[in-house]
């Protein structure tokens, strides 16, 4: 999956990419095919199999196109969120 | 009747004694600080806030709706189960976006989002709001318990209702979000287990999969095995114009925030996690969880309809699920199933007493009557706001007779007319607080006309749910789109402070070039985004 982005700046990931439209795709995707597999394979149908297989592999190309970018996104943000709660706690007592 | 046994006895005193002791074994971390009462310190990993999302939205009530819905539609009636769905998308758009917002509740966001008068009025009004809805919920999820316990040993409903929602009440109240996540970790992982377990018990019991197929065959009730048996594009029980609307509903509703009342408790979970990371993967996971549970759920009631196929009382149907665990399981088994039961419950109850204390703490008390009250202060008012909501349910329970229609008026109707504004605060720079606050005002008049009061009076006929939704919709467009343009747009310096912390997704151009301008965004990232 060349066309992937899988090293990613802090600045690159705060950005809302192809990587994230994608997910958008997949990941109600997954869910269907969870729902259906899981229903037709616990009738013991052949189909049933094949579906939610096809869900497991999707959600493993989903994790590797998305984890790369939420990973990048969580270490950056960490590093600012002290600074954020302080903040919020002046917002909530009516200090700012 | 059911009779216990002594084993049965047995499983179930070890259970609540164990559920009890595991909240308070965290009651010295709960009470460190509220970041602690509400959000366990905002330090968790993705798992355990995911089977917490499991465990709050698997409730004595769910298997009672899924029976109902799987019975009366067939396979199709697992899109009915299907709106937790809106997590697929949320999980990567608006999870991302509320969890860099740091807010303790989503009534929080809205000061965050929007400012001045209007976004105090917003935050009063869904921190009141959510208080009494949680208060709603806890009396809904108490009944169902109660209903449980009235058919298992002929109690009266009250019983159930008191006798669980106060037991779980000692750990919410000594131990806060401590408390409700971990017993919702060990109570998830038993309700899980005992929900497959009692299903695949029960498609068995019916004859196994094949057979169950035999029999709706020879029943002529084939098309029950086909989750896309649409009655028609509009008419019929099942039309395709509601399925699409179904999924609209749950899946656009992913980038907005609010779109679903579930909204709300995940949005503590999202808080709860270590990282944007973890929040976004346990708001996945443990909806993952939920919509393979209720397929699990959904077989074995296709399994009860070829046991039982010509109940024709809503409520002896929806009863399916627990008459398989009671009248099927070996003996010494009962008190194990009902002690996932009693977990089940109560894992939903934990939450929704500590997440209303939640607004009522931060929201209401902090923000409103006292700004500088410290931290031990705080704790106290989220128990005793505990202990509020706990009494409040008891009455709410008590006034309400059938599970399903509140559920389907709560699904649909009462978040129709401000799902697309829940989105729209989210995704558009230009929507304010005055067209936010209208769309509500617009939708609580609109719902109880339009679906109570006109077809009451004759006025109009009573319309499906799915045509409500779109009617809802467009008509609180009428209103608080123009009431948005007539208003100024937000304060340009909160939307760039907002901006900078939450990076939203959607028309946000004017202010990001504003945040530009002022040297808060590298002009790299407006190439790397591309003006977007």
């Amino acid at each position: 999956m060349g066309w992937i982005k899988t090293k990613w700046t802090s600045q690159e990931a705060d950005q809302w990419t192809k990587e994230d439209y994608i997910t958008f795709v997949l990941s109600p995707l997954v869910y269907v095919l969870l729902v259906l597999g899981v229903a037709f394979s616990l009738l013991l149908l052949w189909y049933g199999w094949v579906i939610l297989g096809a869900g497991v592999v999707l959600l493993v190309i989903m994790l590797r196109i998305i984890d790369p970018k939420l990973k990048a996104i969580s270490e950056d943000y960490e590093a600012k969120q002290k600074k954020y709660l302080e903040d919020l706690e002046k917002i909530a007592r009516w200090e700012e | 009747m059911v009779v216990f046994k002594f084993l049965d006895w047995f499983w179930l005193v070890v259970y609540i004694i164990t559920m009890v002791f595991c909240g308070i074994l965290f009651y010295r971390l709960g009470k460190r600080s509220m970041a602690d009462f509400f959000l366990a310190g905002r330090g968790l990993p993705w798992w355990l806030p995911a089977s917490s999302v499991y465990a709050t939205h698997t409730a004595t009530d769910t298997p009672i709706w899924v029976s109902g819905v799987i019975y009366k539609y067939g396979l199709r009636g697992i899109w009915y189960t299907f709106f937790p769905a809106w997590c697929a998308i949320s999980a990567f758009a608006s999870t991302r976006i509320f969890r860099r917002s740091l807010a303790y509740t989503q009534a929080e966001w809205q000061t965050l989002r929007f400012s001045g008068l209007g976004a105090e009025l917003l935050r009063g009004w869904i921190a009141g709001w959510q208080f009494f809805l949680n208060m709603f919920v806890l009396g809904w999820v108490g009944i169902a318990m109660g209903k449980v316990c009235h058919y298992l040993f002929k109690w009266p409903d009250w019983i159930g209702l008191v006798l669980f929602s106060s037991l779980c009440a000692i750990y919410v109240l000594a131990a806060g979000y401590w408390g409700v996540i971990m017993a919702d970790f060990q109570q998830g992982v038993i309700a899980f287990s005992v929900i497959a377990l009692v299903s695949i018990w029960g498609i068995v019991v019916a004859g196994g999969p094949q057979t169950i197929m035999t029999k709706l065959s020879s029943l002529g009730q084939s098309w029950r095995l086909n989750p896309f048996a649409f009655t028609g594009f509009a008419s019929g029980d099942f039309p395709l114009a509601w399925f699409l609307t179904m999924l609209v509903i749950a899946i656009v509703g992913g980038f907005g925030m609010g779109t679903s009342i579930d909204w709300y408790p995940e949005a503590q979970r999202i808080q709860s996690a270590r990282t944007v990371r973890d929040s976004s993967y346990s708001i996945w996971g443990g909806t993952a969880l939920i919509v393979i549970r209720n397929s699990i759920w959904a077989v074995a009631i296709l399994a009860f309809f070829s046991l039982y196929p010509h109940i024709q009382s809503t409520a002896e149907y929806e009863m399916a699920w627990y008459k398989f665990g009671f009248e099927f399981l070996p003996v010494g088994m009962l008190g194990f199933f009902f002690a996932a039961i009693v977990a089940i419950h109560i894992s939903t109850i934990a939450s929704h007493l500590n997440l209303g204390a939640s607004y009522a703490t931060r929201d209401l008390y902090q923000h409103y009557l006292r700004p500088k009250a410290s931290d031990k202060e705080l704790i106290w008012v989220g128990r005793i706001s505990t202990l509020i909501l706990l009494v409040g349910s008891f009455f709410y329970g008590l006034m309400m007779k059938e599970i399903t229609s509140w559920l389907i008026f709560a699904l649909w109707i009462m978040l129709a007319g401000i799902w697309l504004p829940s989105i729209l605060q989210v995704v558009w720079w230009r929507f304010n607080s005055w067209g936010y606050l209208s769309s509500w005002i617009a939708n609580l008049g609109l719902s109880w006309l339009i679906c109570w009061i006109l077809p009451e009076f004759g006025v109009i006929r009573s319309l499906p749910d799915y045509q409500l939704f779109w009617i809802m919709m467009v008509l609180g467009s009428l209103i608080y789109l123009p009431l948005t343009f007539l208003t100024k747009p937000e304060n340009m310096d909160h939307l760039v402070k907002y901006y900078v912390m939450s990076r939203p997704l959607g028309w946000w151009k004017p202010v990001k070039e504003e945040a530009v301008r002022r040297g808060l965004l590298s002009l790299d990232a407006q190439r790397i985004e591309g003006g977007n």
